[in-house]
């Protein structure tokens, strides 16, 4: 009889934890599951009208984290992560590998990070329950602390704490993304290709070393929480302008900052891709500023105005 | 007329008769045994004969009609329950796509609810900003043409249509920038994924 009562309380007591469970609690387990977990995901991406299938695994092999996203539809795309090692292999490009410790499209890197790190832009709440991908999932909402960035939502599975849907809105709870886990499947060891990527022999690095310093631009303003990750000068892809490039995030959105010298066409002073990816540009002298990132245009707007050259 | 009668019902079997037929069949009780036996032949030629031959297929539900008690519905329910013991492979069937069914409303809503993010947007820009607003064409694509990763624009016209391209090159140069740079920022952030490629220096 005592063991049947011991036993009964050893299933009521996770349970009722989890009842308890903080927000902030859900998804530092999410980002612990996310880095220990050996799972398979199969995963659809919304993004205005497109669609894109992929599917995500995940393991250790020698403690390693290995990693690989696969893009299901259209030409053949692929990243696979070894460590802090990340290689994309794509059909028109030789492969290249970068250090990241994560894979770029699918969660947001901020998931498998420190949770902590977002509580300055954004506010854990915990929302109600669903079921996503016959899975029982917790939702967790995290509110922008200001309106000058995005909001997110995340269901985390009940079982295994993997993140099973993330959705990002606009301040009027428009949907401008979402990812969402149509089948997860739990591992008990590492796939066979996960082993496989582990032995290949993957290209090196590239040299990230090219990257000069860029000037002493500072801002007068940023939104609270968003720090600059990078400042450097460099060509942008397919043209032959220069760049004076700062990169700030808040751990959720990412902003890029350009100075150019004013082209021949103007740009538009604002744009919103259907994604929720906006544009701004800001004409300061014979120089152009131009703030790209999901956030509002506002937001990018001020930050544009805020640049100045110590 | 037995003899006849034989006949009505054997074209019956093969579906051969008009509706005037089938009420004067209907009437005959003779001949219900007749139809009886000659669809058993029928199955049997065919080799379509279940394994427990239930040869009063009719008098038996019959049956079972007089005992069902008035209130139909809940007792249907009750009773469906062991049948869906024995008969599991099959009865999962059903309300796993009454399940879909729920799903592929939800997903219908949640297309919606993005569609409502594009006239959103457009109804807001056209109304609103004054300033020279973009796009007609998927942007990002016309520079990677095979692109599925990507999504369009939107922009009002009047530009001629050299500027228009050279500006919307110009955005696309920034928008493929800022992709590549989420790729690249290691330690940083980086969110999302597109058909963007390294440049050499």
């Amino acid at each position: 009889m005592r063991l049947i009562l011991l036993a009964l309380l050893a299933l009521v007591f996770p349970a009722m934890a989890q009842e308890d469970m903080a927000a902030k609690v859900w998804l530092d387990k999410m980002s612990q599951a996310l880095k220990e977990k050996e799972f398979k995901a199969s995963i659809i991406q919304l993004q205005a009208d497109h669609i894109r299938p992929l599917v995500y695994l995940h393991g250790k092999v020698n403690n390693q984290e290995v990693a690989f996203l696969e893009y299901l539809n259209g030409p053949p795309k692929n990243a696979v992560r070894v460590g802090n090692r990340v290689t994309f292999i794509e059909h028109d490009e030789p492969a290249y590998s970068i250090v990241s410790d994560h894979i770029q499209g699918v969660w947001p890197a901020a998931f498998s990070a420190n949770m902590a790190d977002l509580e300055i832009g954004y506010q854990f709440v915990l929302g109600g329950r669903s079921r996503i991908a016959g899975r029982p999932g917790q939702m967790i909402r995290l509110l922008p602390n200001d309106e000058f960035r995005y909001g997110f939502q995340v269901w985390i599975d009940m079982e295994t704490y993997l993140p099973l849907r993330y959705d990002m809105l606009t301040q009027d709870k428009q949907l401008l993304e979402q990812i969402m886990v149509i089948e997860l499947i739990e591992l008990s060891e590492p796939p066979a290709i996960l082993l496989e990527a582990y032995k290949q022999e993957w290209p090196a690095v590239i040299d990230q070393a090219e990257r000069q310093d860029g000037q002493n631009w500072q801002f007068s303003w940023l939104p609270a929480g968003f720090i600059v990750v990078v400042r450097d000068h460099h060509r942008l892809i397919g043209s032959h302008e220069t760049v004076e490039y700062i990169a700030l995030t808040d751990g959720l959105a990412n902003i890029s900052v350009y100075v150019a010298r004013a082209g021949t066409s103007k740009l538009p002073e604002e744009l919103i891709t259907r994604n929720g990816l906006s544009l701004v540009s800001e004409t300061v002298g014979n120089a152009e500023v131009v703030a790209v990132g999901k956030v509002p245009t506002e937001t990018l707007a001020r930050i544009a105005k805020s640049l100045t050259l110590k | 007329m037995d003899k006849l009668g034989q006949e009505w019902v054997s074209a019956t079997v093969d579906g051969e008769t008009d509706a005037q037929t089938m009420a004067d069949l209907a009437a005959d009780t003779h001949s219900h045994d007749k139809w009886h036996n000659y669809h058993m032949i029928g199955d049997a030629m065919r080799g379509e004969l279940p394994q427990n031959i239930m040869l009063d297929l009719s008098a038996s539900i019959a049956a079972a009609i007089e005992l069902e008690p008035a209130i139909v519905a809940p007792k249907s329910r009750a009773s469906a329950a062991p049948q869906i013991a024995a008969n599991s492979e099959q009865s999962r069937v059903v309300p796993l796509f009454k399940q879909f069914g729920q799903y592929a409303i939800a997903a219908t809503v949640a297309m919606f609810a993005i569609v409502g993010v594009q006239n959103y947007n457009q109804t807001a820009d056209d109304a609103a900003s004054p300033s020279p607003v973009l796009i007609t064409r998927p942007l990002i694509g016309s520079a990677s043409p095979v692109s599925l990763q990507t999504g369009p624009v939107q922009q009002n016209q009047g530009h001629s249509s050299d500027q228009v391209s050279e500006q919307r090159h110009r955005i696309n140069t920034y928008i493929q920038d800022h992709m590549l740079q989420q790729r690249l920022n290691t330690g940083a952030v980086v969110e999302d994924n597109n058909d963007v490629v390294p440049v050499p220096n």
